[in-house]
Formats: C-alpha cells, structure tokens, sequence
C-alpha cells in the first residue's frame, strides 16, 4: 500500500469512526435507563445530584465574581479538575467501556483516527458536562471586558480537552498495570484513597470558608498558574488586566501540553494495540522468603503455627485483608481521640477500637473464599477444629492486643485520667477476648462469603441478612459476657472501694482468656460437623 | 483392605444430590477397586465434580454412602481424610502464599514433620518443573503451573488414593508427561487414582478402568475392555454410550467457513 492510499483510508475510517464512538457513548448513557428499576433510580439520583452540584457550583463562581482572589480559585480548581480526571477513571475503570482500549483490540483500527474519535467521544457524558460547567462558571467569576470573555471560549475548550486527553493518556498507559495483578491489587485501596482524599478536602474546605481563606490560596496559584490547564484559565484574567502577551503564553502553553499528551496517549495505544500483555512475567523474589522464614521459626510449631504464619502473611500480602486491618486500625485509632478531644471524653472510647477489630473475628473463614476446601479437608475432628479456630484468634490477638494496650495507654496519657487505666484495659482485653469467643461461633454457624477484587463488596450475592445477623447476634452476645465484670466495676466505683480497681486489670485479662476458651471449645466440634456447609457458604463469591 | 489389591478402594452407595429442580446426581453406584489408574468420564455437566466433591467429603450428598477404604466418608472422615489426596476443580487455593509456602502449610496442617514436609516439597517440585516459580506467589501463577502445584499438595502426605479433577486441563505435554510418569509410579506401589476427564485418548492410554457418567447417572463400568466393548476406540464407544452418535453438526452452520463471507 502506498502511503497516500494509506493516508486516505486513515482519513475516511476517522471520519467514520467519530460518529460511531459517539453514539456508542450516548447508548451507554442511555443503557443507564433501561436497568433494573433500582440501579436506574441510582443512576437516575447520580445525574441530578451532579447537576444540583454542578448548578450549585456555577451559581458560587458567579457570585464570587470580582472577588480579589477569584482567579487564584479558578486556577486551582482547574488543576483540581485535571488531577481528578487523572486517577478517578483508574480506580473506576468500569465506568466507561470505551475507556479501555484493550477491548478496541481486537478490532482492525489505527491509532490516528482511533485518538481523534476517542477524544471526540470522551467528549459526551456527565462527566465532561460538570466540568465544562465549572468552567464556563470560572470564566465568568475572572472574565473583564470583551477580550477576556474572547479568550474565555478557547480556555474553556483547552481546559476540557486536557482533562479528556488525560485521563484517557493515564488510562492508557497504566493499561498494564490495570490488567495485571499488582494494577487490581493497588484498585482496592481506592478506597482508603478516596476517604482520604475527602477528609483532605474537607479540611481545605473549611480553611477556606475562614475570613480571609482565599488569599492563601495566592502562594499555590502563582506556581499552578503556569500549571496547564490552570494557565488556561488564568490567560482570562491576564487578558482582562490587558497583559495579552501573557495570555497569549499561557495559552499556547496550554496547547503546547494538550499536544504532547494526545501524541502520549496515541504512543500508549500504538503499543497497546500491537504488543502482547507481559504483566505474569514478574520476577520471583527471594528476599521475601527470609522475612518470613524469620517469622516462622518464632511461632509455634505444628497446626497453630502454620494457620498463624498463614493468616498473618495475608494481613501483609491479600491486599483486601491489608486494607480491612488498615483502615480499622486507623479508625478505631481516630474516632477515639477525636472524641476525647472534642467532649473531654474519657478513655472509654477504647471500646470502639475493640469492637472495630474484634468485628473481623466474626467471619473466619469468609476471606479464604474457596480455598477454605484445603483447611477442611485437613480438620479429622473438633481437636483439629479447636486448633485452627485458636491459630486464627492467636494471629488476630498478636497485632490487636499490644494496639489496644498501646490505645488505652495513649487515650489516658492524652486525658490525664492515670486512674482509669486498669480498670479500662481490663475491660477492653475482656471484652476482645468475648468476642474472639463469639466470633469463633459464628464464624462456624453463620459464614458468609467475601468478594475479593472488589474493594466496596464485604458480603457475597444473597448473604446480607446472615452477615448482619452474625455481626450483630455477636456483639450483643459478647456484651452479655461482660456484664459481670462491668457490674463489679460499677460497684467498685459506687461502693468506695477504689483501692481494689486495679485488680480489674488481671481479673479482665484473665476473664477475657477464659471466655475466649470457652467460645473455641463451643465453636470447635460445631465447625467440625459443619465444614461442607461452610465452604458452601464461603465459596459463594 | 485397603492396599491388599482384592477390595474396593471406594465403595459408592445410591449417591444423590439435587441442587434446587436440578438433579446433578442421580443415584450412583460404583465399585472402584484399589491399585489402578481408574478413568471418570463424561459431557460437560454429566454430574463428575459434584460426585468427585461427594466422594471426598467437600459436598454433603442428600442421601447415599460413600465408603474409602472400608471407612464411611460421612461418619468416619478422620480416617479418610488422611487417606486420600484432592484435586478439587473451580476451588481456589491460597494465593497468596508462594508455592513453596503452600506446601509447607498443607503438609504442617496435614501433621507431617517439619523437615519431611521441606524434603518432599523440594523433590515434588522439581519433578513438576516447579523448581523455578516456587518463590512466586501463587496468585502469579499460570493456569497448568497450577493444577501442577495442587497436585503437589494432594500428594505431600502420601495417600492411598488420589481424586484428580480433569488434572491435565490446561497442563503443556511436557509437564502433562511429568505428571503421568509421577502418576503411573505411584499407582505401581499400589496406590489408587481416580480421575476425570473429557479426553478419551488421555483416559485410553493411562487408565485400566471407567466408568461412564452422564445424565448424574452410571452409563457404564468397568475394565476399559469391557465398557470399550464391540466399539473400535473408547471414543466411538463414549459417544455411543453417552448418545450424541450421528448428530451431525453441520446442517445448522452451514455458513460457517470457506466460500462467501
Ligand atoms: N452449586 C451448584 N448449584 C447449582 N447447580 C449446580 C451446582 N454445581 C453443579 N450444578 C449442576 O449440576 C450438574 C452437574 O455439574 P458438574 O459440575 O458435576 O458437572 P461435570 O461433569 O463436572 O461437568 P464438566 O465436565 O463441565 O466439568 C450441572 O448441570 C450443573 O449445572
Ligand atoms: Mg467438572
């Protein structure tokens, strides 16, 4: 084939290929109608949310029009704008279909046309939609005089297109990293990221609304003003203020960068297109084979030992598990202090923290999925029951209980209340030790499975009720067990007798021993007579 | 019993098993005898997972016995457990631990001491070809590697009878040859293999035993000779058997292929 064929036949198939792509999109967008009436009205309540919250957006950026530092706003919010379009498609790559070029694969496409009608394509959605309001809204909050208002349309447009290119460039580029392990592994912290991601924001929110917040902004915008898209937005103010040359500036620095990132992204799909996926050829790694052997030998021999050393590389290695601990940790960690600090509260908060990690007892097996089969198929009876069921607890207690002393001891030194001390550690380990007991119970009645791959999914299809029977049946059941030791406390504390309170230490440490002994020996010959039925439930995901 | 040769290995009684209307299993009995390569075979759906997870006590049955060696599956599964070695189909195993991790775990839950377990896990995984990948987490691991590190674990423990489901499924012929060879040794010291399968020139070749299961029921069993019968392969005698004789597959596609596309 000649090269000007060649250049023909690339011309007609992209002029051909863009209405394809659009359509395809806008029957996605409509596909969002014809689910299930729930997930419609979902889907339904999403869109008016974004436009409420896009109307609500434009109206504040109209309002703030003429404010000294509007523009440093706008600035920011464009970059904003830009880093969200980077890396929400990657935590949601479902979101958008055509967004994956390795489904475009298959198909007889060059990457030429196939760039100009993806882009053309990312263009229609809600998406692009919010942000051309919140655009639209920034050139209007900094636009003065005609010239500005000019320069605004192709501000509005560079912005837009940065955003598209982007996030379809990184999409493209971490295609690999999608598709391979590490990628789906790295997918399922999105969540820690974006609950963070909004506690961050909300902070910044709230500096903002204080007197005089929009003036620190200044110090960032003047670096992000050269920081396209951000320069493109604020070529409008420099226009308006008659620094045209500056404007002109920013703006082709805005193009100049747009550019390289289509020419990124066509690179990106040139190779997605043509090479093979390489991402299982990861090299083998000795060095982990030392941590763990270290580990190992000072766990104790036999069964215990090896459920320990097994459960406690997944808390490092299965990044579902990983994250579960994380999270619970930190929160059961937070929500404490926060409240000592807010209500002058007292150290009892720790309870929380126990409750948060105690919880994860409550479905045993839930995370081993199918796997669940080799741990079965070696269990002969209760003695081998008891024994799996007491590797698991010793894994969880080992991280949970030296946090917990760690906890309570922080929470007294931040309150000052030196006397509590025993009195609520001794509660905390008997009420952790309760619920290793129900925990082990209703891991053996009332399993359910844990979706894994899926960072927002705890509960396998239909298993919902048991889920929350298990939870909640289990905390009021390990509660119960402590209502003994809580009425000693009381009285203790009602009768005058506080000299005997740090005994509460020993006597909860011990109560919480016993009653998780006592749970392992129920749960165990109940396990042991219920495995196929376990697994059943386990294996549903 | 046992390993003696003359008795049964499994002993199968009226096994059924409904999931919901569908009955996967319909009523099974079987004698399998000890010291062979026996060959399960059938269509897809024919009800061999659901009997291969009965028989080793991962799927309770609805009613029916299973006996291993002269022990009940269902009232005695100390005594079988340690008896026999799986390779269940469409389970998961753990894949986050290497695949030399997953050995020492299965053997030290299996009870075996500590440096046995290491001695047989580095032999296993060099016959297997695993030698290499055995530092690679499992989850990293193609789908023949493996079927190939699962039967590892299924024969840590030295059982007396191995249950394979469709274990050469996506195994390259030098690792599938590796397997046989391990296989064909460990059956000649009297041990027992069932497995299933849908290749019938795998099962022709390896097995002195079949039995044909379609519909959750037993079509036929017995020695390859005797269920091979007047038929000229194993092949022509599954289909006949199984009934799918004479469909021709043509008539409906006859746009598939050659000619104008
Ligand atoms: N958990 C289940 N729930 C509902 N139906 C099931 C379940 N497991 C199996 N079945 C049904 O039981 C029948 C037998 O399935 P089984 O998996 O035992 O077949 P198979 O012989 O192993 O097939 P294949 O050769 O495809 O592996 C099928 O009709 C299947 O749909
Ligand atoms: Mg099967």
């Amino acid at each position: 084939m000649s090269t000007t064929a060649n250049a023909s036949a690339t011309k007609a198939s992209g002029a051909s290929l863009t209405p394809v792509f659009i359509r395809l999109k806008l029957s996605l967008l409509r596909n969002g109608l014809r689910q299930s009436s729930k997930r419609k009205a979902v889907w339904i309540t999403s869109i008016v949310f974004t436009a409420l919250y896009a109307a609500l957006q434009l109206l504040g950026l109209i309002v703030l029009r003429g404010h000294p530092h509007v523009a440093a706003l706008t600035v920011l919010l464009a970059v904003v704008l830009a880093v969200g379009w980077a890396f929400v498609p990657l935590f949601f790559p479902s979101g958008d279909e055509t967004m994956d070029p390795t489904r475009l694969a298959m198909l007889p496409l060059r990457p030429g046309p196939l760039t100009v009608s993806l882009l053309a394509a990312s263009l229609v959605g809600i998406g692009p939609a919010f942000t051309l309001v919140l655009a639209v809204g920034s050139v209007i909050a900094t636009a003065h005089g005609g010239a500005a208002f000019a320069v605004g349309v192709p501000a509005v447009a560079l912005t837009l297109l940065t955003c598209v290119a982007l996030a379809r460039a990184v999409a493209t580029a971490n295609v690999r990293l999608l598709s391979s392990r590490k990628g789906r592994d790295l997918a399922l912290l999105s969540g820690l990221v974006i609950a963070v991601g909004i506690q961050v924001a909300n902070y910044g929110l709230q500096k903002l609304s204080n007197a005089g917040g929009m003036a620190r902004l200044e110090p960032f915008a003047k670096v992000l003003r050269w920081v396209p898209p951000g320069s493109a937005m604020d070529a409008v103010r420099s226009t308006g203020q008659g620094s045209y040359g500056l404007a002109a500036a920013q703006l082709a620095l805005s193009a100049a960068v747009l550019a390289l990132l289509l020419w990124w992204w066509q690179r990106g799909l040139t190779k997605v297109l043509t090479s093979p996926d390489s991402s299982t050829l990861a090299a083998a790694e000795p060095e982990r084979k030392r941590v763990s052997t270290g580990l190992a030998r000072l766990l104790p021999q036999g069964r215990t030992g090896a459920v320990m050393l097994r459960s406690l590389r997944y808390v490092l290695r299965d990044p579902k598990t990983r994250m579960t601990w994380t999270s619970q940790l930190v929160i059961g960690a937070l929500v404490p202090f926060l409240n000592v600090a807010r209500h002058n509260g007292n150290s009892y908060w720790a309870f929380m923290a126990v409750a948060m990690v105690g919880g994860q007892m409550y479905n045993l097996f839930g995370t081993d999925g199918s796997a669940f089969w080799l741990v079965m198929q070696t269990i002969n009876g209760p003695r081998d029951a008891y024994l799996e069921l007491r590797g698991r607890a010793l894994a969880f207690a080992l991280p949970a209980v030296p946090y917990l002393v760690l906890l309570v001891t922080a929470l007294t030194a931040f309150t000052g209340h030196w006397d509590t001390l025993p009195e609520v550690l001794g509660l905390g380990l008997a009420l952790l030790g309760a619920m290793f007991a129900t925990g082990a119970v209703t891991s053996a009645l009332l399993p359910y499975a844990v979706p894994q791959g899926n960072a927002f999914k705890n509960v396998g299809p239909g298993q919902t009720s048991i889920a929350w029977l298990g939870l909640l049946g289990g905390l009021l059941a390990a509660s119960a067990q402590c209502v003994p030791l809580v009425l000693l406390t009381v009285w203790l504390h009602t009768s005058g007798h506080h000299g005997w309170l740090p005994l509460l230490l020993p006597l909860g440490f011990g109560y919480g021993l016993l009653a998780a002994w006592t749970g392992l020996r129920i749960a165990a010959p109940r396990l042991a007579r219920r495995l196929p039925e376990v697994l059943a439930a386990v294996a549903k995901a | 019993m046992g390993r003696d040769g003359t008795s049964a290995a499994v002993r199968i009684e009226g096994l059924w098993k409904r999931f919901g209307e569908q009955v996967a299993v319909a009523g099974i009995d079987l004698e399998i005898p000890s010291g062979r390569f026996i060959g399960l075979v059938g269509p897809n759906g024919a009800g061999k997972t659901t009997t291969l997870s009965m028989v080793t006590g991962l799927l309770r049955p609805d009613s029916g016995r299973v006996e291993i060696a002269g022990h009940d599956v269902w009232r005695d599964p100390a005594a079988v457990k340690s008896r026999i070695g799986v390779l269940p189909e469409g389970l998961r195993l753990f894949e986050r631990l290497s695949g030399r991790e997953l050995l020492t775990y299965t053997g030290q839950l299996r009870g075996l001491p500590g440096e046995q377990v290491d001695r047989r896990a580095t032999q296993l995984l060099d016959v297997l070809g695993l030698a290499g990948a055995q530092h690679k987490l499992v989850v990293d691991y193609s789908t023949g590697m493996r079927k190939k590190i699962g039967l590892a674990a299924a024969l840590l423990h030295n059982p007396e009878v191995l249950f394979l489901d469709e274990p050469f499924e996506g195994v390259d012929p030098v690792s599938a040859q590796s397997i046989r060879k391990v296989l064909q040794q460990y059956t000649a010291s009297g041990a027992t293999v069932v497995f299933s399968s849908h290749v019938m020139e795998l099962v022709e070749s390896l097995c002195s035993w079949v039995a044909v299961l379609a519909g959750g029921r037993i079509r036929a069993q017995g020695t390859l000779e005797e269920v091979r019968g007047e038929a000229a392969t194993l092949q022509d005698a599954f289909l006949e058997l199984v009934g799918a004789q004479g469909q021709a597959a043509g008539e409906n596609l006859d746009w598939l292929g050659g000619g104008v596309r």
